[in-house]
Formats: structure tokens, C-alpha cells, sequence
């Protein structure tokens, strides 16, 4: 409902995944969260639950290990929701491009919304990235979005949809 | 007017709720959100999709909060306070079983130590009911509410109820039901949209449940009550800025070990 839309800018919840990345960008967020930057005057709470978030942050270049995990966790927040892929090596690789054992950024597998660079990306980038984030939040439909890769079914069981089959596993060791 | 209170009665614990993460934000000298941002999440919550599990499991949750609503209007209407007590058990095993009946490993964590804090601190509730029937000859609210000086004749009862509010309002030390970076929420894990709005609701309501057992002491001058209700607050949030959390055994152990003494003398005492 129209009414309720604006209110979505004044509550984000955050799912924070790290898909790999060197933990450096890791400790930027959580040095966000913390008293010195004081994420939660906008209303941020760091959930860890997918069911019950809006903005999916993510770390690191997508290891083959990580990416089924990846596309699990986004196929399980609820819409709307968006993606905000943290530092260098989210977005396009960084120090990690072309390595054997991972992927180039995370929009080869999920759509992203908001891209920071910065390799850390520092915490006053990554709030400008949240409120951002949230701008694209507000305007975002309730249709439902698939990842690129490994996207598997939605059903219809009765006449509900399920999400069982949403993201695909993957063997482990095959190139995508 | 105290239907209107009941019908305000969420409202009422949400503003509790978003005072005290204000409250806790200027504890750690940061700036925290508005007053009003768990409204703000409710609303939000009302605008996502929903993902449910089976719904029964939904459903449970929508019955632990309407239940525990209805003992809070029990409360208000100054009923039984055995009814409440137990009426407010009630209502939280419905939430334990909604737990055990989802396949999340962390959901049934959340439901065993659930459990466990329900058996730590529902003989505690019911030994300051006893203590408030020994005072004034009955359990019910109204009457209770008819006579003063429960403080000085039940301090150790205080303490002991003192001591179990952290576990009804999930704070540290005793917050191990909700534990974030531990189980993810336990129990809420599987709830999405408007059914976890029942259950971020329920939590308001629980702050309402508990405090009104700290109001009584007041006896018959609201001001004691209010100003009790009002200390026992930032006490807990001290505390709960300040400490660590406890393991569930352990939780059991301080419990049983310490408030159940200080309940014990001090009805010892009174008789
Ligand atoms: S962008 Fe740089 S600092 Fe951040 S996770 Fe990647 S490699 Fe580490």
C-alpha cells in the first residue's frame, strides 16, 4: 500500500553475508553499525535473518564454495529488498579478478542496486551507500526477482508460491 | 476509559520499547533511533511479502499475541493475578510449540531454552503472587491495589522479581531465548512480515506484563508504583548494556540459587 511504502526508508534491516571476501570490508561495516557511526539513528537493525530483512549487504568476490549460499540467502528475502555489494572485490573482482576459485562480483549471480568501491570501503561510504540503498528501497515494486544464475523454480503449490526450489545447488567443483 | 488503556496497550509498550533503545543508544553515548521507530518497523513490516512455513506455525503466533493481550486486559481490569500468570503461560507455550513445529535446527534451540526460561522464572512470578496474598488476603489486583507498604514487608521479593525481568524482556545476562549473533532470534526465526509483526507486538505487550507486576508493589500510591516501575527500567538497562550474556544452564543455576532464596526467606518471613 502507498501508505505504508514511506515507511519502509525509516526501518531498513540489514542481512549482512560475507561471500568470501578478506574480512576487511567486514570490519567496516560492523564499525558502521557501531556507536562511532551510529547506523541505527536511521533504523538499522542487523537481523542475520533473512526472512526479516530489506538490505542485503554482501562482502567478497563470490567463491565457488559461497555462491550457493549466496543465491539461497537473497531467494529468501522477502520483497522488496536490496542488494548493496560492499568494496572492490564485491563489485568487480578487485584484488581477486581472474583468480581460479572465484567469481567476478556478485552481479554475475544477484541483481545489485548499489555498488561502493573502496578496498576497504571506508564507513562513511557504506552509509551513503545504505541511504541510497534506501532511495531505490522506496520506489522498488513487490514483484518478485530471481537471481541470474542458479535460479531454479518458483511453483505454485495450491494457490500459494513456493520458494523451495527458488536457488539451484550446484556441484561443487563445476564452473558456472 | 481503561478499555481505552487496553486498546492502547500495544501502543503503550511500544513506546516503552522505542524509550528504551533511545535509552540504551545515550548509554553507549550514540545517538539511537526516534522514539517512534518500532512503529516505523511495523509499518514496514506491514508492507513486505510474506513467507510462511506451514500456517498453523503462522497461526500460533497470531494466538500468542491475542492471548497475551487478554492477559494484559485481565491485568487492567485488576483480575486474578494467578489467572494472569497463567493465563501468560499460556500464551507462551503456544509460541514454544510453534518453535518445535518448524524444521529449523535454531527454531528448536530457540523453543528448548524457551522452555527453560519459562522454568526459571514462572515459580519466581508465582512466589511474588503468594507474597502479595499473605500481605492482603487476596490475589486479586484490585484489592491488592487497595493496600500500601509491600516494599517494606517484601524487598526480597522485589529483588527476586527484579531479577527475572531481564529474562521476560530478553536482555543481558539472561537474553539466551533471542540471542542474535547465537540463534538468530530462536523461535521468530521462520516468521516473516505481518506474522513477525504479531510477534514484535507480543514483545511490547511483554513489557507491559512484567512492569505491572513492579507497579504493584507501589500498593495503593501510584506515585511508589510509577517510580519504582521508572528505577527497576534504567536498572535493567544498566545492566544489560553492561554484562554479558549467560549461558541457559547457568541462567537456571543464578535463578534458582539466588532469587529462589530470597523469595523463600522472605516469605518465611511474613509468615
Ligand atoms: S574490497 Fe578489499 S578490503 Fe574489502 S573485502 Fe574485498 S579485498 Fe577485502
Amino acid at each position: 500500500m502507498k501508505f505504508f511504502s514511506a515507511f519502509r526508508k525509516k526501518s531498513p534491516w540489514v542481512l549482512h553475508y560475507n561471500a568470501g571476501s578478506c574480512n576487511g570490508c567486514d570490519i567496516e561495516i560492523l564499525a558502521a553499525l557501531g556507536p562511532k557511526f551510529d547506523l541505527e539513528r536511521f533504523g538499522v537493525i542487523n537481523t542475520g535473518n533473512p526472512k526479516q530483512s530489506d538490505i542485503f549487504l554482501v562482502t567478497g568476490p563470490v567463491t565457488y564454495r559461497s555462491r550457493e549460499r549466496l543465491v539461497e540467502l537473497y531467494s529468501q528475502i522477502p520483497e522488496p529488498k536490496v542488494v548493496v555489494a560492499v568494496g572492490s572485490c564485491t563489485t568487480t573482482g578487485g584484488v581477486f579478478r581472474g583468480m581460479y576459485n572465484v567469481e567476478d562480483g556478485i552481479d554475475r549471480y544477484i541483481p545489485v542496486d548499489v555498488y561502493v568501491p573502496g578496498c576497504a570501503a571506508s564507513p562513511q561510504l557504506i552509509i551513503d551507500a545504505l541511504v541510497k540503498g534506501l532511495d531505490v528501497l522506496e520506489a522498488k515494486s513487490k514483484e518478485i526477482e530471481h537471481p541470474f544464475k542458479l535460479f531454479g523454480t518458483i511453483e505454485m503449490i495450491g494457490n500459494k508460491l513456493s520458494r523451495l526450489n527458488m536457488a539451484k545447488k550446484v556441484e561443487q567443483h563445476e564452473k558456472n | 476509559m481503561i478499555w481505552v488503556w487496553i486498546a492502547f496497550a500495544p501502543i503503550l509498550g511500544g513506546l516503552a520499547y522505542g524509550g528504551e533503545r533511545v535509552l540504551r543508544a545515550r548509554m553507549q553515548r550514540r545517538q539511537g533511533p526516534p522514539l517512534l521507530q518500532p512503529f516505523y518497523d511495523m509499518f514496514k513490516l506491514l508492507d513486505k511479502r510474506t513467507l510462511i512455513v506451514h500456517s498453523p506455525h503462522a497461526l500460533l503466533a497470531v494466538a500468542h499475541f491475542f492471548i497475551l493481550w487478554f492477559s494484559i486486559v485481565a491485568i487492567f481490569m485488576g483480575w486474578n493475578l494467578l489467572y494472569i500468570i497463567f493465563l501468560h503461560l499460556f500464551a507462551q507455550i503456544l509460541l514454544i510449540l510453534a518453535g518445535y513445529s518448524v524444521r529449523s535446527v535454531y527454531s528448536h534451540i530457540g523453543a528448548n531454552r524457551e522452555l527453560l526460561m519459562l522454568i526459571a522464572y514462572e515459580p519466581i512470578l508465582l512466589l511474588v503472587a503468594v507474597g502479595f496474598y499473605l500481605e492482603s488476603g487476596s490475589f486479586e489486583i484490585s484489592e491488592i491495589l487497595q493496600k500500601g507498604g509491600y516494599l517494606t514487608s517484601m524487598p526480597l521479593l522485589f529483588a527476586a522479581l527484579a531479577m527475572v525481568i531481564p529474562i521476560k524482556v530478553k536482555k543481558s545476562p539472561f537474553d539466551v531465548g533471542e540471542a542474535h549473533q547465537e540463534i538468530v532470534g530462536g523461535v521468530e526465526i521462520e516468521y516473516s512480515g505481518i506474522f513477525y509483526e504479531f510477534l514484535y507486538m507480543s514483545r511490547f505487550l511483554e513489557y507491559i506484563f512484567i512492569y505491572s507486576f513492579v507497579f504493584l508493589f507501589g500498593g495503593v500510591s501510584s506515585w511508589v508504583g510509577t517510580v519504582l516501575v521508572a528505577g527497576t527500567f534504567l536498572a535493567v538497562n544498566l545492566v544489560d548494556n553492561a554484562t554479558a550474556r549467560v549461558k541457559t544452564a547457568d541462567m537456571l543455576k543464578i535463578i534458582y540459587s539466588i532469587a529462589m532464596m530470597l523469595c523463600i526467606v522472605n516469605i518465611a518471613g511474613i509468615l
